[in-house]
């Protein structure tokens, strides 16, 4: 009986409940509409949408976002969605929906989005801007998101790749910490060292996908490239290439984990647990390797070894850029934040808060002293006094990268040799090169 | 058919059977089916960005996929987890359901237990099963001291990726059969029970006969289910794992065309070779069924 | 007979054990530092140290109630949509015999063979179309029919004896009488099993309400959208997959009751 009484307040409280979301869901709209009266009531102000991908940015850039607020009086509303979610939701709003107003863009996206007139041209805007000093921000990075002539979006940030070490097995097995005057020779030796016969220790780790932050760094460093210049064939067959994909297997043979371990647990999973010695890692991994006591208490970060033959010591570089929805309602607001985000007062807010770092010239130094935990003036001397190359790229960047990958871990499982797979490499992408 | 014809009680049943039907087709063409053949229709095309400057090559995609290995080797991939998946989830979940039908001890207990794996979020389960699996480190090798490649053995990954998919999909089944079962009335087992029928024989010649409309739409959904296998592999197979290849299926091939690569085209050619292979086995089983479904 | 249920609880244990061991590490996760929960050399299986900041982290960073409300929304309305829409569906391709019956069941069968990462775009420009972006109703709108559903409640409705509508109609009963006095009340099981899996897929939908909405999330994917894109915080991802459960398994335990119910009527009935 009592039973049956709880039965029937379960089911007459869903009742309630469902009579609720009738009025729950049309009271949403009312404050919806409510909102939008008094952003246009608001005179000059007006509300505009941001989305960006990454959540531990969101405080940083949240705090920027309140200063242009209280500057100009536009409402923004800053949204993080996951990287799936995000671009699937760029390409629903291309095709025809609503998009956010200011949003980033990714070079691996980019020409799609502006060979489209998806996004805002923001060239007139740039030169008629008197805030913005466009020569300070890196030629690469700006390239990334022109098309035709005419600029899309505006850097963002960069980031450069270095060596995580770990002091502790450093000075366990008697070696000196890797310097500026180690050569790919010194790190080579030093990784074959710092492994452990018994399989508990490896020198260094690296999967056929850490190209940015792995692979492409060697190989650039030894004289190779993975696409021509001009952006039509493989660079994968290069001589160079090759004789730096032949010393990234023998460091996986001599230095490395299993390839099946690698993959399975991924390379900052070992850093972390001090199963490898050596990293090259990316400094978008600063923020949450902070948070790891492990890494704290045993590592340091140190440059990127050069190559004895070509003394060149290569960071491969990225950046994202802000951009507008060329359809936006408030084109006036969204390419007012864009320049507010691209002042270098707001670069060096972006870096001093531990953001990123920020693509402006010389501001990146306030964000080495976002941790004292680690040592971060080597990412800083990557970005200023290294060749900086940035991550190879065309129309559909994706899916060669993807492909190579593939073929890299046939050599990675030893189905093939390394240098059969950087041909098939080289062949499978220039047949999409081709079709591009 | 002739209207006039129609007897009071067909006339009947064509309005009630059009009103009850109404909601649900319009409601399907709507939301599923027209996206569905425009699915069909970019498949005879090479898609450009954001649905604009399609090209139209007829077999064109179809002939480039069946060029390729990949498209055999995920059809290879899906039907090996598809053979695994739903035979096993389906036969446990049905004893699970009948054990739990009765009165025994704990019934609620065990039966939130077996519900819990659906609730969980999806990156979850698939990042503790990676734990448990992994070779090295993982909880499985440590506690049976093996040395087994559980996801990274090209020969293994997708049966290890299919005991993942039993483990998250029994409680689906199991509450299936449960609603199933309440259906059975109680006085058939009683009948029996007074003949001196045991309860193996019950199963057999009771519940399994009674239960066969549940059974059989159980084991439809979960075929087309398990032919659509993809967030578990996408989750647990990195691009590094040398048995992604032997572990890629159907509906990962279309994600991996449509979304990463942006070729909406071949994308769609994917979910059409998925969608006959789907048709032929569902209409096998719907001629199948007349051989072992009972309905009342 | 003693032996038998000594032996199926032996089997239910097992079976428990290994459902409930994922889960168990997902909740011992939960309670660890990041740098133990990703350390595998030592591999540690409880916590050093038993933490609770994930756990607050996680709920200090949301409105819970507001995103719990949402959730219910989401939740009441897909389940009174798509039992409603599936429950009547259900009863004609059963039960009643009218021309186009074969294509509706073939569209019912057709729609659930098709992968349903086609359907976003599409349905999310209906959706921008209607200016319902950033509502409830958007929440609900891929679920405001249920093609799972009207077939699960189709094979439900067939396995029911027929003599109990003729009975009703020999009565005077019409159809629609016969189906809501008569058939419905004995399919309750049937509905209540579609209720709990209407509400679990569309609470685990996470890519949906991130699309269509900005500010009128559901719990599952407010918390989802925490994930930053390099960190691996798998304790707070399992803190808050942990929290996301919890309502879910109230809802359940509040049903699976039903089930309980439904032997005493339907036995009793027939």
């Amino acid at each position: 009986m009592i039973k049956k009484k709880l039965l029937g307040l379960a089911l007459s409280s869903m009742m309630v409940l469902s009579l609720a979301a009738c009025g729950g869901s049309s009271g949403g709209a009312d404050k919806s509409s409510a909102a939008a009266d008094s952003s246009q009531s608001g005179g000059e102000g007006g509300k505009i949408t941001v989305a960006i991908w990454d959540n531990g940015q969101k405080p940083g850039l949240q705090e920027i976002i309140n200063d242009f607020t209280a500057e100009t009086g536009y409402q923004v509303d800053l949204q993080v969605i996951s990287w799936d979610a995000y671009w699937t939701l760029l390409e629903a709003g291309a095709s025809g929906g609503d998009m956010p107003d200011v949003f980033w863009m990714h070079s691996n996206e980019s020409q799609k989005y502006m060979e489209n007139d998806i996004l805002m041209d923001l060239t007139d805007k740039i030169k008629a801007s008197d805030k913005l000093e466009m020569d300070k921000f890196p030629e690469d990075v700006k390239e990334l998101y022109v098309s035709d002539g005419k600029t899309y979006a505006i850097p963002k940030d960069v980031d450069t790749i270095a060596l995580w070490y770990n002091k502790t097995m450093f000075d366990e097995a008697g070696l000196a910490y890797p310097d500026e005057n180690w050569t790919w020779d010194d790190y080579y030796d030093a990784a074959v060292k710092l492994t452990k016969p018994d399989g508990s220790q490896f020198g260094t780790a690296m999967n056929p996908s850490n190209n940015q932050d792995g692979w492409y760094n060697i190989v650039y460093s030894m004289g190779g490239k993975v696409i021509s210049d001009d952006k039509k064939k493989s660079g994968m067959d290069d001589p160079n290439t090759i004789k730096a994909m032949e010393f990234v297997d023998k460091l996986r043979k001599d230095a490395m984990p299993d390839a099946t371990v690698m993959s399975e647990t991924g390379t900052d999973v070992l850093l972390q647990s001090g199963k490898i010695a050596m990293l090259p890692q990316g400094s978008w991994m600063v923020a949450p390797f902070k948070e790891n006591e492990y890494l704290v208490a045993n590592c340091d970060v140190a440059v990127l070894p050069k190559d004895a033959t070509t003394g060149k010591r290569v960071s491969l570089y990225n950046g994202l850029g802000w951009a507008a929805n060329a359809g936006t309602k408030n084109p006036e607001a969204a390419w007012k934040l864009i320049e507010w985000f691209s002042t270098k007062d707001n670069q060096e807010k972006q870096a001093k808060l531990g953001v990123t770092m920020a693509a402006y010239e010389g501001v990146s130094d306030l964000w080495k002293n976002n941790t004292d935990k680690f040592n971060l003036e080597p990412y800083l001397t990557m970005l200023n006094d290294s060749d900086l190359v940035i991550r190879p790229h065309s129309r559909a960047t994706v899916v060669w990268e993807n492909k190579n990958t593939a073929n890299l871990v046939e050599a990675w499982s030893n189905k093939v040799s390394i240098d059969e797979a950087c041909k098939k490499a080289a062949s499978d992408m220039n047949e999409l090169l081709s079709q591009e | 058919m002739n209207k006039s014809r129609m007897t009071p009680r067909q006339k009947s049943e064509l309005r009630w059977g059009w009103a009850f039907m109404f909601p649900t087709v319009l409601g399907l063409l709507v939301l599923n089916i027209y996206p569905t053949f425009r699915t069909i229709y970019q498949s005879f095309f090479k898609t450009g960005d954001f649905g604009k400057g399609n090209k139209f090559v007829g077999f064109g995609n179809y002939i480039k996929l069946f060029q390729g290995t990949e498209i055999w080797q995920a059809i290879i991939n899906t039907f090996k987890y598809a053979i695994v998946e739903v035979p096993f989830s389906i036969a446990i979940a049905l004893v699970l359901a009948v054990f739990l039908n009765g009165k025994i001890k704990g019934r609620g207990i065990y039966r939130t237990v077996f519900f819990l794996p659906m609730v969980a979020a999806p990156a979850a389960v698939a990042m503790v099963w990676r734990w448990l699996y992994n070779s090295e480190f993982g909880l499985i090798n440590n506690i049976f001291h093996l040395k087994v490649n559980w996801i990274s053995d090209p020969n293994l990954a997708v049966y290890s990726i299919a005991i993942i998919g039993i483990w998250s999909i029994i409680g689906y089944n199991m509450i299936l059969f449960i609603s199933g079962l309440q259906e059975i009335p109680s006085d058939y087992y009683e009948a029996s029970s007074l003949d001196g029928a045991s309860g193996i024989h019950q199963f057999f010649n009771i519940t399994i006969p009674l239960l066969s409309p549940t059974i059989f739409f159980v084991s439809i959904t979960r075929v087309i289910g398990g032919f659509m296998v993809f967030d578990l592999i996408y989750m647990v197979m990195d691009r590094d794992n040398p048995a992604l290849p032997k572990t890629r299926s159907l509906v990962f091939l279309f994600y991996q065309y449509a979304f990463r690569n942006q070729d909406k085209g071949m994308g769609a050619a994917v979910v059409v070779i998925l969608l006959l292979i789907i048709i032929i086995i569902t209409a096998l089983q719907m001629l199948a069924q007349k051989k072992w479904v009972h309905y009342n | 007979m003693k032996l038998n249920k000594l032996l199926i609880h032996v089997i239910l244990i097992m079976v428990s054990i290994t459902m409930i061991v994922p889960f168990a590490w997902m909740a011992l996760t939960a309670f660890k530092t990041v740098t133990e929960s990703t350390s595998v050399n030592p591999f540690t299986i409880f916590p050093a140290k038993w933490i609770t900041s994930n756990f607050t982290e996680v709920i200090n960073n949301m409105d819970f109630m507001k995103l719990y409300l949402n959730t219910l929304l989401l939740i009441v309305g897909r389940v009174f949509f798509a039992v409603m829409t599936s429950t009547i569906a259900g009863y004609a391709l059963a039960r009643l015999d009218f021309p186009g019956k074969t294509v509706c069941f073939g569209l019912v069968l057709f729609q659930m063979m098709v992968p349903s990462q086609i359907f976003i775009i599409p349905q999310y420009l209906m959706v921008s179309k209607l200016g319902m972006l950033d509502t409830i109703f958007a929440l609900i709108f891929p679920g405001l029919v249920s093609a799972f559903g009207t077939f699960l409640l189709r094979q439900t409705f067939m396995s029911l004896p027929r003599d109990l509508e003729e009975a009703a109609r020999i009565d005077g009963c019409n159809i629609g009488q016969t189906f809501l006095l008569i058939m419905m009340p004995l399919v309750r099981s049937g509905m209540i099993a579609l209720g709990i899996f209407t509400a679990v897929f569309a609470y685990k939908d996470l890519m949906w309400p991130m699309i269509v909405n900005k500010n009128v999330m559901p719990l599952s994917a407010a918390l989802a959208k925490m994930q930053g894109q390099y960190t691996n915080n798998y304790p707070q991802l399992m803190a808050a997959s942990l929290l996301a459960c919890i309502p879910m398994i109230i809802l359940y335990l509040i049903f699976q009751k039903q089930f309980v119910e439904g032997i005493a009527t339907s036995g009793g009935k027939l």
